[in-house]
């Protein structure tokens, strides 16, 4: 969501431009410093499960969420810590999944990246990559019949979910129904330890839109203005009713699976090119260069930043773990059609 | 030629394997349907596996002093297809020592069949059969406070026999229809207790005791033993003397007594008590006439003190107070022998000296016994041993 | 009147599509082709722009359908054949059937799966799925085996607030007839007593609750009277019913059409046992297809299934012991 930080906002497109841009530069360090925050804890034992980040595609992700209006659906996957935060999900959201407190989102059935809220308009992922997308096309089906016109719904995946076949037959039937869907491929360049030479044989995931039927843009994913710049586009195009647009943007995974994941087997030959530069250094150079940030200014937001972290995991430390014995262990939403096993 | 294994048979119920003692044939040999082969033990007798047909031994492959299941392989006859055809028999191929369990039918493309190792277990495999209670069943006994033994009377219609909860719910309807009384407590505990006595093998034996030397010691005697205060003395000394007899058989241990305590049974009301008296090895018979008195008496008025009764290992019964020349008591369920009186009575005794009879005071002494302790013969000499001290009264 | 278990369905959603704005039919051919099996027949017609076609999709189909649910809407989506719902397994149990639990959101899909074998459909057009279903924490899973029941059961299973699979017996679409559809109806979760009985009871569910009520009427004449309970529904199984009707006869018999591992049938016994140990007086058991994928031939596929002989033979024995 937009915030304006500057100054009140005017007509002026370079104004808009460049408080969109610095709003998604906070959020994209807000979620680098969560990030590292979550990976820290990690290390000392503090988080029980998987911690997964998503250092390096801050820019694609913060560019997403920061351009989404309220109303609209998002389906953020693994490494859209960025993305959330800008949708409007709360750091407490975030520390309270990770750390595993009763007050959480999920109320600890599920955790880490696994966190949402439907009625929101953010859906908490399931592992199974693909699956979200027509979840997405399902709530912007739905709004036809209910006559809301005017949102738009982005579903975010990675290079490996594309070959799936819940990705083609999400992306299909959106095609076929025209919905507008906006799906950003993260190519990130890794499904894991899987290197994209073993994931897909077409030379362009954007190649695949045609197969569809559907329109496609490719993006420098380390660069901010360019996502700001692509992604804006096929909002746009999506909210006037072209139908599915397909956004994949290259960049480099720049951490592991997982945080226990040391990810030996990336090149470092990419960690080396320019698909390896870090998104957020890029950011920071642009508003510097720009004198729309200056480096006291950056610490500042940084300070901020860091403490509003710091608060909110103090706060979801302090709070209860779910309790099984109080818990209703029930499934389904009709009480009276849930089987109560005596259980000893 | 066609080949018919020897197979170790079913030698009878609960036999499950037997011991090769001797081969009454060899390789070669030329034998008849039912001929001996060979001589195996059984834990119960010696038997022998005969021919299942004419023919040839080809070979035994069963070892001397080895044990072999039933239904294993012992050997292999070569014979004819006619023979087979005759016999109806199974044909065995390239069937290999030990290998018990796989009886392949030759010109039948090799058909493999797994076959159990013991045919024809007598112990079923499943619920089944007269005593089976259904859980349910088992339920509405507890419900009704009945044990098994209240269903004896019960004509089960379920498979073999088996009582059903409908079968059941018919006989205690029918019960309803018929006067009842409650019964009393004692009714109920000597009722629960001879079920349990009655779950082992109880034996009897008996044999006439004279009494004259018994009578005769009374006379002179003061205070004067009753005759089956008598036999209970006799029976302590014999216990002194081997206690085995009165031992308990706990799984697979023999349970010595510790004291030679006897009770003895006291009708009262609608039962039968038993005091006890402790030590009866160790005190002489007229020592033991006033406690014994004493004794019957507060028996008789159920005022026993709760030290007095219990703890016995062995009992005595004067069923002879009712007239009664035999009986058959029942022992208590935790002891191995019930000695029991019988009336005396004047009979002929024949006197080998004299050559002619004489009359004599005479009463049959029976031992009634837990037969998993102790065989006849066991009891035949504890009875004799009580006869004899018996009859030097003076020396008890 | 008289209308078919078929026509019954269709009825139903015809209904629900009148009565609830927020309802829609979703799946392959249920259009103007009015579905494979003609369950949508003219629905498409009578409520324009809410009975739709969709892909050969059927991950995608029920995601939708998850994100229509998400979004306040009532989907209906008509899976082709049971069997080719595994296709969508992953969106049924992992998605529709966690979205409460995870997020407190319901997900009121109704996932309609024509199931159970017809003579000479072959091993995918054929398949109980029931059991697979109602392993899942989170769905419930429905089973009518009477004209009144389709129609009942699946009005109420739209109006539930949590994902429904509704079985519908294929081979029961144009067998059962009934005079009129019912104007009220045992709740969904209560199983019915289809027949009363004294010596054993039967638990059946769908079609083999025909099978068993004729193998209840070739032992009559033997003086045998046998009980059937129609479960209706497979998760949640009123087991309160089940145990009383064995209460009432000592004796269980439990026939599914699925296959032997696990399954309703399973289920039943093992609740008997551990919860009614002392109702039983003889052991129970349990009549299921043979443990091979469904055959196509009719000899095949006849002996593949419990049929009213299999039953009236087991019962027989059960009976006799």
């Amino acid at each position: 969501m937009l915030q304006s930080v500057l100054e009140p906002s005017t007509a002026e497109n370079a104004t808009l431009f460049h408080e969109t841009y610095l709003a998604a530069y906070r959020f994209m360090l807000t979620a680098r410093l969560l990030d590292d925050k979550f990976a820290a804890l990690g290390r000392s034992g503090r988080i029980h499960g998987g911690v997964f980040l998503g250092r390096g595609q801050e820019a694609l992700s913060a560019a997403a969420g920061v351009l989404l209006k309220p109303g609209d659906v998002f389906a953020p996957l693994i490494r859209d810590a960025a993305g959330r935060l800008a949708f409007g999900e709360t750091i407490l959201d975030a520390a309270r999944t990770y750390l595993g407190s009763a007050r959480g989102p999920m109320r600890g059935r599920d955790g880490n990246v696994h966190r949402g809220r439907p009625q929101e308009g953010y859906l908490p992922m399931i592992s199974h990559l693909g699956a979200m997308i027509s979840v997405v096309n399902g709530i912007l089906f739905a709004r036809r019949f209910k006559k809301i016109s005017g949102t738009i719904g982005v579903a975010s995946v990675g290079d490996g979910a594309t070959s799936t076949g819940a990705f083609h037959e999400a992306l299909n039937q959106a095609a076929v129904e025209k919905l507008p869907l906006v799906l950003i491929v993260a190519n990130n360049q890794y499904a894991y330890s899987t290197p994209v030479s073993r994931q897909f044989a077409c030379h362009d995931l954007a190649d695949k839109a045609a197969g569809y039927g559907v329109e496609a843009d490719s993006v420098d994913g380390t660069d901010l203005n360019a996502c700001l710049e692509t992604i804006g586009r096929a909002m746009t195009r999506a909210r006037a009713g072209h139908g599915p647009q397909l956004v994949v943007a290259t960049l480099l995974r720049l951490c592991g699976h997982g945080e226990h994941d040391p990810a030996d087997y990336v090149d470092p030959k990419l960690k080396n090119s320019s698909l390896g530069r870090d998104c957020l250094k890029v950011a920071e150079e642009f508003l510097l260069d720009r004198k729309r940030l200056d480096v006291a200014q950056r610490g500042t937001i940084r300070e901020e930043i860091i403490r509003e972290i710091e608060a909110a995991i103090a706060q979801a430390q302090r709070e209860p773990a779910p309790d099984p014995f109080s818990e209703e262990w029930r499934a389904i939403a009709t009480k009276h059609l849930s089987e109560t096993h005596e259980e000893s | 030629m066609p080949a018919i294994p020897i197979i170790m048979p079913q030698l009878g119920e609960s036999i499950a394997e037997a011991n090769i003692i001797g081969f009454l044939v060899k390789p070669g040999d030329v034998v008849e349907a039912g001929q001996d082969l060979i001589e195996v033990e059984t834990n119960k007798a010696n038997m022998t596996v005969t021919s299942p047909c004419g023919g040839q031994i080809e070979k035994l492959t069963a070892q001397l002093n080895e044990s072999y299941p039933v239904g294993a392989a012992l050997g292999q006859i070569a014979t004819t297809n006619e023979e087979i055809a005759r016999l109806g028999l199974e044909v065995s191929t390239a069937a290999k020592p030990g290998d018990t369990d796989r009886v392949a039918k030759a010109g039948n493309g090799g058909q493999n069949r797994v076959r159990p190792t013991v045919r024809g277990l007598p112990v079923p495999a499943n619920a089944a059969g007269a005593s089976y209670l259904s859980p349910r069943l088992k339920a509405r006994m507890t419900e009704m406070g009945l044990s098994a033994a209240d269903l004896a009377g019960v004509a089960g219609s379920g498979a073999a026999g088996r009582v059903t909860v409908e079968d059941f719910e018919k006989f205690i309807a029918q019960l309803e229809k018929q006067k009842m009384s409650q019964a009393s407590t004692m009714r109920v505990a000597v009722a629960d207790a001879m079920r349990r006595s009655w779950t082992r093998p109880i034996a009897h034996v008996g044999m006439p005791v004279c009494l004259d030397p018994l009578f005769a010691y009374r006379k002179v005697t003061r205070p004067k033993p009753g005759p089956a205060l008598c036999a209970l003395r006799a029976l302590a000394v014999a216990l002194a003397e081997n206690s085995a007899p009165a031992g308990r058989l706990v799984g697979s241990k023999i349970v010595h007594p510790s004291a030679i305590d006897i009770g003895f049974a006291v009708e009262a009301e609608d039962g039968v008590l038993v005091p006890v008296l402790r030590n009866a090895d160790k005190r002489p018979l007229k020592d033991l006439v006033a406690p014994y008195n004493e004794l019957v008496e507060l028996a008789r008025q159920r005022k026993l003190p709760p030290d007095v009764t219990g703890g016995s290992i062995a009992t005595v019964t004067n069923f002879g107070t009712f007239g009664l020349e035999w009986a058959t008591p029942i022992p208590l369920p935790e002891q191995t022998l019930v000695l029991g009186m019988g009336a005396a009575r004047h009979a002929p005794n024949w006197d080998s000296v004299k050559g002619q009879f004489v009359p004599i005071m005479e009463a049959n002494l029976t031992l009634s016994f837990d037969h998993r302790v102790l065989d006849g013969g066991a009891a035949g000499r504890l009875l004799q041993r009580v006869a004899a001290l018996m009859s030097k009264p003076d020396t008890l | 009147m008289s209308l078919t278990y078929l026509e019954a369905i269709r009825e139903a959603q015809a209904r629900a599509l009148r009565d609830d704005p927020r309802v829609f039919i979703y799946g392959q051919d249920v259009g103007v082709f009015g579905g494979a099996h003609k369950a949508t027949k003219n629905l498409a017609k009578e409520f324009p722009g809410r009975v739709l076609d969709s892909p050969i999709s059927e991950d995608a189909i029920m995601g939708l359908a998850v994100g229509a649910a998400i979004e306040g809407m009532r989907p209906i989506v008509e899976m082709q054949f049971a069997d080719f719902s595994t296709v969508g397994f992953n969106q049924i149990v992992n998605q529709a059937a966690t979205l409460f639990w995870r997020t407190n959101v319901p997900c009121p899909v109704t996932v309609r799966l024509p199931f159970g074998g017809t003579s000479g459909s072959g091993p995918f057009h054929s398949q109980c799925m029931e059991t697979v279903y109602a392993h899942y924490p989170g769905l419930i899973v429905l089973t009518p085996a009477t004209v009144e029941d389709a129609y009942s059961m699946l009005l109420e299973a739209v109006a539930i607030n949590d994902p429904v699979i509704f079985c519908e017996h294929k081979f029961l679409y144009y067998h059962l007839k009934a005079e009129k559809l019912p104007s009220e109806a045992l709740p969904v979760g209560k199983a019915r007593i289809a027949r009363e009985g004294r010596d054993m009871t039967i638990v059946a569910y769908s079609a083999m609750v025909h099978e068993a009520l004729e193998a209840a009427k070739e032992l009559a004449p033997e003086g045998w009277e046998v009980e059937v309970v129609d479960l209706r529904s497979v998760k949640p199984i009123d087991t309160d019913t089940v145990m009383a009707s064995v209460a009432r006869t000592g004796r269980l018999l439990c026939v599914g059409e699925a296959w032997p591992w696990g399954g309703v049938t399973a289920e039943i016994i093992a609740r008997v046992v551990s919860e009614g140990y002392g109702l039983l007086d003889a052991p129970p058991q349990r009549l299921n297809a043979k443990d091979t994928p469904v055959p196509y031939h009719p000899n095949l596929w006849m002996a593949h299934r419990p049929t009213h002989h299999a039953i009236t033979a087991a019962a027989r024995n059960l009976l006799r012991k």
